[in-house]
């Protein structure tokens, strides 16, 4: 009941405008920050990428409805995690819902117990995966500053190849090759291999294409 | 056959004839009769008598008599010392109707007979039954031994009826009779006794004496014997000659047929035949309903029925047919109304299944549209108990919360009202009623299942529409078969053409049409003329019943429904319904 102020704004979707007021109305009294929408389409359009929070939605929406809305909140650059507030749900749609990473999915008679839990641990998930995301956008900013040169010469490296061998699959002289390495480890702030090989795996690099 | 009187005598023809008919007909062999005749009223004295005797001597001698049958008036000579002296061993029948008593001589010589005595008591009480206001009965009788004795019958009779006073006019020549009964006043009747002698010493038959006096009378003259009859007199309970003669017949066959006359006592009988003369009631006005039921009723001109019995048999025969058919096919449709209200009464009862069976479709739509207010009421409840804990309680805020809580009641209990209006059971109940409203209030019902379907529904209506006369229920039920039979048919095909269209509008003729179109994939032509009969599915699980119904109560309603292919795609149904009529 004492949510932390910079735990974000709780988003609710629901084209049931009365419904939509008395939710809202429930969470402000509990502490929260609260905006609305009576439509998929309209948070969508309206969600400020820089917002932290989470989107509490209905299910039945004419238009888009709340399925919808959260495989285009995952492909948005604000993924906010999504509880579902569903005036009936069945058990596809909820199974369904969950294997989409939903953070719960609750009827509307639901214990307010069970909302506020719910909320706060969507809350605290949006929280943990912004932080993540910034982390990882901190990271590709300083692979960023790599030369394509340099990026070919740190995959070579994090495969564990030597200074001589890159030299050869490159066509270029050793000493070349250990002037990249030398600015490549600046520019990403690292002073070891191993150090480096843990930032790549971070950031995800070389995953996709990657020889045998 | 031996006559006391004349031929002429009307009493003597009628019962020579009916003595004769008897006869022959009771008899196989040919039977020949002889007739003579005395005429003792104009003939008198033993003088005469001896001379019709020796006629009659010499006529038949030699003839071979098989029996005598003797019509003797006013006295038995006829039927006893004639034929004793005449034809000893012939057997011998007499007829009489006389007051006097029978000779004991006759008795002796072993002649049987019938004496008839007249009904008097029996014409008294026809007299009190056709005329009840009758206070005064003037007797008119004759002068002979016979007419005394008759008279004497007569006066001991009117001792029996009170009230009534009786005047014997028998010293009165024929000709003054006349004119005296001309001045008779009401409440008077004529008893015409038997006159055979009048007081000059006339000799009269009462025949002519009632064609002399009835005419002219100023009342009704009543008589006792069926001659006397006919010529003005009313009636009588009459000696019928014919039955006398018939009967008198049956008896000299029992004697030519080997009876002996001595063992077959001489038969006295009073006996009488209510008669009257229809054309005489006319007369003194006596209507036919104081007739008794067992008198016979002479003279009425030929009915109807009488004159063209076949023609109106043949009438009432088609009649009578046509009467059968009609009600036969009055019956039948009477039979055929109930059968088809018995059908209509089926289907209301399997329209109430349905209606059922539609509740379960849209039973979760419902729980959907029930748990928002509930869910919204819940959600109000607890942010006001919070609001409630706080040291100042912001009041304006319980105050909306409260407005809330009580309109989403309302809505939640409109929604129960509209579940519960499709599960009742009931019969067709035209009433005037909007349709537009109910157009709003159906699509309303099927939203909540339309958006769980990703169906884009609409409805489009002029603001104002001719109010109909029709069932809201039953209304509804087809208004929401056609709406989820149009988002079944739209399951499989693309989110984006998921639309289904209400639309409502007055047509040309007065009447609002309806028509509730989708995007779906339509009906394939062969199946189109189908539509409508029960069974006919194109749903895997669909029991085929809804449009069938959905036809009924349209046409219970007056109206019309078809359904066909839409363009560009889907299919569309559409009904119309007369407008009330103020």
């Amino acid at each position: 009941m004492n949510p932390s102020p910079e735990s974000g704004t709780v988003f609710i979707v629901d084209d049931d405008v009365s419904f939509l007021r008395s939710v809202s109305r429930f969470l402000r009294a509990a502490g929260y920050s609260v905006q609305t929408f009576d439509s998929a389409k309209i948070i969508l359009e309206q969600l400020d990428p820089g917002m932290s929070g989470c989107v509490l939605a209905d299910l039945q929406m004419p238009g888009m409805n709340g399925l919808e809305l959260q495989e285009a909140l995952a492909k948005s650059a604000n993924p906010l995690p999504v509880v579902f507030l569903s005036a009936q749900g069945d058990i596809p749609t909820t199974v369904r819902a969950m294997q989409r990473g939903a953070e719960d999915f609750l009827t509307k008679l639901t214990p307010k117990e069970k909302l506020l839990d719910a909320v706060r641990r969507a809350l605290a998930r949006g929280a943990r995966e912004r932080k993540a995301r910034e982390h990882l956008r901190e990271l590709r900013g300083r692979f960023d500053l790599l030369t394509p040169r340099e990026l070919e010469v740190l995959e070579q490296v994090v495969r564990g190849r030597l200074n001589k061998q890159i030299a050869d699959d490159l066509e270029i002289n050793e000493r070349t090759v250990k002037l990249h390495r030398t600015n490549l480890t600046r520019k990403l702030q690292v002073q070891s291999v191993a150090e480096l090989t843990r930032l790549v795996g971070e950031a995800g690099l070389f995953k996709h294409g990657e020889p045998e | 056959m031996l006559f006391s009187e004349s031929k002429d005598v009307t009493g003597n023809i009628m019962q020579e004839q009916a003595v004769r008919a008897a006869m022959q007909k009771g008899s196989t062999n040919r039977i020949e009769f002889s007739s003579e005749y005395l005429d003792a009223s104009h003939f008198l004295g033993r003088e005469k008598f001896q001379l019709f005797q020796d006629y009659l001597g010499k006529k038949y001698a030699g003839q071979n008599l098989d029996l005598i049958l003797a019509f003797p008036s006013l006295d038995y000579k006829l039927a006893g010392e004639l034929p004793d002296a005449l034809f000893p061993v012939v057997p011998v029948v007499f007829v009489a109707v006389n007051e006097q008593e029978v000779p004991l001589a006759i008795s002796k010589l072993g002649v049987t007979g019938i004496v008839q005595r007249y009904d008097i008591r029996g014409t008294l009480g026809l007299i009190m039954h056709l005329q009840p206001d009758t206070r005064r009965v003037v007797v008119i009788g004759g002068t002979s031994e016979s007419d005394r004795a008759t008279l004497g019958r007569i006066a001991e009779a009117s001792q029996s009826l009170e009230g009534v006073g009786f005047d014997f006019w028998t010293n009165r020549p024929v000709a003054e009779l006349r004119e005296a009964a001309r001045l008779l006043p009401e409440g008077t009747v004529i008893l015409l006794s038997t006159v055979q002698r009048d007081a000059t010493g006339q000799p009269f038959f009462t025949s002519q004496l009632v064609q002399t006096l009835a005419p002219s009378a100023s009342v009704p003259v009543y008589v006792l014997g069926g001659w006397a009859f006919g010529s003005g007199a009313v009636g009588g309970s009459v000696v019928d000659p014919e039955d006398l003669g018939t009967r008198a017949g049956q008896l000299a066959l029992r004697v030519l047929n080997g009876a002996d006359p001595e063992s077959l006592p001489i038969e006295v009988a009073t006996k009488g035949t209510p008669t009257v003369d229809w054309r005489a009631l006319q007369r003194w006005h006596i209507k036919g309903s104081r007739v008794p039921s067992d008198a016979v009723i002479r003279y009425r001109p030929e009915t109807l029925w009488d004159e063209h019995r076949n023609l109106i048999l043949v009438f009432l025969a088609v009649f009578l047919a046509q009467a059968v058919t009609i009600t036969g096919l009055l019956t039948q449709r009477r039979q055929r109304r109930r059968a088809e209200a018995e059908i209509l009464n089926q289907r209301m009862e399997l329209a109430h299944v349905t209606r059922v069976s539609t509740m379960g479709q849209l039973t979760s739509a419902l729980a959907h549209e029930l748990n928002q207010p509930l869910g919204a009421i819940l959600r109000n409840a607890e942010a006001a108990e919070i609001y409630l804990q706080k040291e100042k309680p912001d009041l304006e805020e319980i105050r909306a919360i409260v407005a809330d809580i009580r309109k989403d009641d309302q809505r939640a209990g409109s929604v129960i009202d509209r579940m519960r209006s499709l599960l009742q059971r009931r019969n067709l109940e035209l009433k005037s009623l909007d349709l537009g409203e109910l157009l709003a209030e159906t699509v309303a019902l099927v939203r909540s299942d339309a958006s769980a379907r990703q169906v884009f529904l609409t409805l489009q209506m002029p603001v104002k529409l001719p109010a109909v006369r029709g069932d809201r229920v039953h209304l509804q039920q087809v208004l929401l078969n056609l709406i989820l039979n149009g988002m079944d048919a739209m399951a499989d095909v693309a989110k984006f053409q998921r639309l289904l269209n209400v639309s409502a509008k007055t047509a040309e003729n007065g009447s609002v049409e309806v028509s509730v179109s989708d995007c779906g994939t339509g009906i394939a032509p062969d199946k189109i003329e189908h539509l409508f009969e029960p069974f006919f599915t194109t749903k895997p699980k669909g029991l085929g019943m809804g449009l069938a119904i959905s036809h009924t109560i349209i046409e219970a309603h007056g109206g019309k429904i078809r359904g066909g292919n839409n363009v560009p795609r889907g299919a569309v149904f559409i009904f119309t319904l007369p407008a009330a009529d103020n």
